[in-house]
């Protein structure tokens, strides 16, 4: 019992950044019809460009020190004397990491959101009103070029990354179980789930949002009612790229740099198609299902059988409910 | 180009090379192919055999992607049970059945396995279609792939480490040597191909073309829907199954790793860039797709004779050129290099009339 608490939460902070992920999918799909196969190469490029801005910029010759590692004269102070695993040292050691996590955040985000842009521009914007299999056939196409540059720019091996949050492990009692997380995690999953419900809320109540709902609901009205289809395009794109940052960089954090990366995207496009392709609820759900569902059969079955749980899931939920747990009814006018 | 239905019998216009250019080019190819075998280098043959495993493998896609309009992205699945068929039969029933025939058996065995295995990855086609489908075919090949990894399958396949390959040996003739085997790849590539293009002049090819064009239309025709689409992915496996087979009698060892979904994407590529629904373009995609990234190296070879800077440089060069092959076929060619050589044919034929 205290095993499957312990598991299930592990799965939902999974699950978590499972959601982080789809949303970028998502959010693409809403507004330009396109599943974008690629997603989780922006992922890996997200994570790469954390990697470039939180540790290769701050170890350069001419950054400052403070960069690298801040220590102002009160935290020299407060370590004096501390033991070596107490949560307090591992909130200073996770100050001193500060800006750098900043600017590496930062980078990341700015970055990306270039990448995407350029990608929509260059790329998707002149498909405009071709057939699906094309728009997704670019995607895979992007898939290559994407993991290719990748392997270009970055050649050196990827080191370890600071984390978000300060690590400490935290263990507290639930229904009578000690549960044992480390507070990364827990940190990750908070701001996975912040940014989650504010792009809900964003699509929901700005101005914006609200374009992208039009535009997902009919293009050619939306184009009618002074909608600028094409910005909205890109701001979807832009929309996906920034959350694929973040989320590539809670990624490098949590498992390390890697090519593999971009694979994480094919089950988080399972988790995405289990879910219902537009709707953020049934997204949500899913990933949370298949983030516990993975952490249990890692308990009972082994780490192996992890890795295909999303894929017999969402082949499961096709068979019975053709258009995922949540998905509208796509409706075919003959 | 084709002026005029000039038949005057009804077996001319059901043959399945319906005029003399198509006929005239099978002879040429075949003459062709009969050079390579005995004249070609050991490079040449080494490249001429992958590419007549992937030409019968991308017209078993086509089938599927290009002429009945189902997408999938899961066909190196059916390709990695092929291969294992082969080898597991050959493992198994090596005692019992005399080395001559086992060839024989074995790849009707693994066409026949893989023919199974592509109705069941059909069955979400009867609920799904499109992008839906893509996903679902997706998520059989990883799961293929991690059947054939597990260690309750390892005794039969090797798991992760992989398995060693057999021999074929067809009625004692052993075809040990890379160039025997490429005469047994070339003949069955050559069969495969007319294979395809008879069975888009019977009944259940032209249900295929049906389903591609309207699905509702074909079925108030009186198509089932059911039936063919699952027919469809049995000969495409079929067809995959047999490049599978051949696959796994070319190299000397096969591993799971091979199967992922990069053979997948580099299928599905070769169509896009030869042209869909088009029996020649598997032919012309393969060329492509296997000829560029060797140009790369070849050239890389040339200009640095093959240091290890370059050699890291090498492999990323090759994966952003098959991506920006995709890419650029999608956005200025969608429809392949039959059009291309369509436009080509056509300005020759009417030279110096007219242009294009």
């Amino acid at each position: 019992m205290g095993q499957l608490l312990q598991f299930t939460i592990n799965g939902l902070m999974a699950g978590a950044i499972y959601a982080l992920i789809a949303v970028g999918i998502v959010s693409v799909f809403k507004a330009t019809r396109v599943v974008n196969f690629a997603h989780g190469y922006l992922i890996m490029f997200g994570a790469y460009f954390y990697f470039t801005f939180a540790v290769l910029v701050p170890q350069a010759a001419w950054a400052p020190d403070w960069l690298a590692s801040w220590q102002p004269g009160w935290m020299m102070d407060m370590r004096e004397g501390l033991p070596m695993f107490s949560p307090l040292a591992a909130v200073l050691d996770w100050l001193a990491n500060v800006p750098r996590i900043l600017l590496g955040l930062a980078g990341a985000l700015l970055c990306n959101a270039a990448l995407g842009l350029v990608i929509e521009r260059t790329l998707m914007r002149p498909l405009m009103g071709q057939s699906v299999f094309a728009m997704i056939m670019l995607t895979v196409g992007l898939i290559s070029i994407l993991s290719g540059s990748a392997q270009l720019i970055w050649t050196s091996d990827a080191e370890f990354v600071p984390s978000l949050a300060p690590n400490t492990p935290i263990r507290f009692a639930l229904f009578g179980q000690t549960i044992f997380l480390f507070g990364a995690d827990l940190a990750n999953m908070v701001i996975a789930l912040l940014i989650f419900a504010g792009i809900v809320l964003m699509v929901r109540y700005t101005k914006s949002g609200i374009a992208i709902r039009a535009t997902a609901e009919d293009q050619s009205t939306a184009y009618s009612m002074g909608i600028s289809v094409p910005k909205v395009f890109s701001r979807a794109w832009v929309l996906a790229s920034t959350t694929g940052a973040v989320a590539g960089a809670i990624l490098a954090t949590r498992n390390g740099i890697s090519p593999a990366l971009g694979l994480f995207g094919f089950s988080v496009l399972a988790i995405v198609l289990m879910g219902g392709l537009d709707s953020y609820l049934g997204v949500f759900l899913a990933a949370m299902i298949v983030g516990v569902l993975e952490a249990l059969t890692q308990w009972q079955l082994g780490g192996e059988w992890a890795g295909i749980v999303p894929y017999v899931a969402v082949l499961v939920v096709i068979l019975i409910r053709p258009h995922g747990l949540f998905g509208a009814k796509e409706i075919e006018r003959i | 180009m084709i002026t005029g239905n000039l038949k005057t019998s009804y077996g001319a216009d059901e043959q399945v090379l319906d005029n003399r250019w198509k006929r005239l080019f099978l002879f040429s190819a075949v003459l062709g192919l009969g050079g390579i075998a005995g004249f070609g280098n050991d490079y040449i043959i080494l490249i001429a055999c992958q590419m007549g495993i992937m030409v019968i493998a991308v017209t078993g896609v086509n089938v599927v992607i290009g002429y009945t309009g189902l997408m999938s992205l899961g066909h190196a699945g059916f390709v990695a049970i092929g291969a294992y068929a082969t080898v597991i039969f050959h493992n198994a029933a090596g005692g019992i059945i005399p080395d001559g025939v086992l060839t024989l058996v074995a790849i009707p065995f693994a066409v026949a396995v893989a023919a199974l295995a592509g109705i069941v990855v059909g069955l979400p086609s009867l609920r799904v279609k499109g992008l839906y489908l893509a996903v679902a075919t997706l998520s059989a090949n990883f799961i293929i792939l991690f059947l054939i990894e597990e260690s309750f399958s390892a005794p039969w396949t090797g798991g992760m480490n992989g398995i060693n390959t057999p021999t074929p040996n067809l009625l004692g003739w052993a075809l040990d040597t890379r160039r025997e085997q490429f005469i047994l790849i070339a003949a069955l590539a050559v069969l495969a191909l007319l294979g395809a293009q008879n069975l888009f002049r019977t009944r259940v090819g032209r249900a295929f073309i049906a389903i591609r064009d309207r699905d509702y239309s074909a079925e108030i025709l009186g198509i089932s829907l059911y039936r063919t689409k699952l027919t469809s992915f049995a000969i495409s496996a079929a067809y995959c199954g047999l490049a599978g087979a051949l696959f796994a009698y070319f190299y000397a060892r096969i591993l799971p790793e091979q199967f992922e979904l990069q053979l997948s994407l580099m299928l599905v590529a070769a169509i896009i860039v030869g042209g869909m629904g088009r029996m020649m373009g598997p032919v012309f995609g393969v060329i492509i797709i296997v000829m560029v990234p060797e140009a790369i190296k070849v050239s890389f070879g040339a200009l640095a004779g093959g240091g290890a800077e370059l050699a890291m440089i090498r492999a990323p060069l090759q994966e952003i050129a098959f991506g920006a092959l995709i890419v650029g076929f999608l956005l200025f060619e969608p429809f392949g290099i039959t059009q291309i050589m369509d436009r080509a044919l056509r300005a020759l034929n009417r030279w110096p009339f007219a242009r294009g």
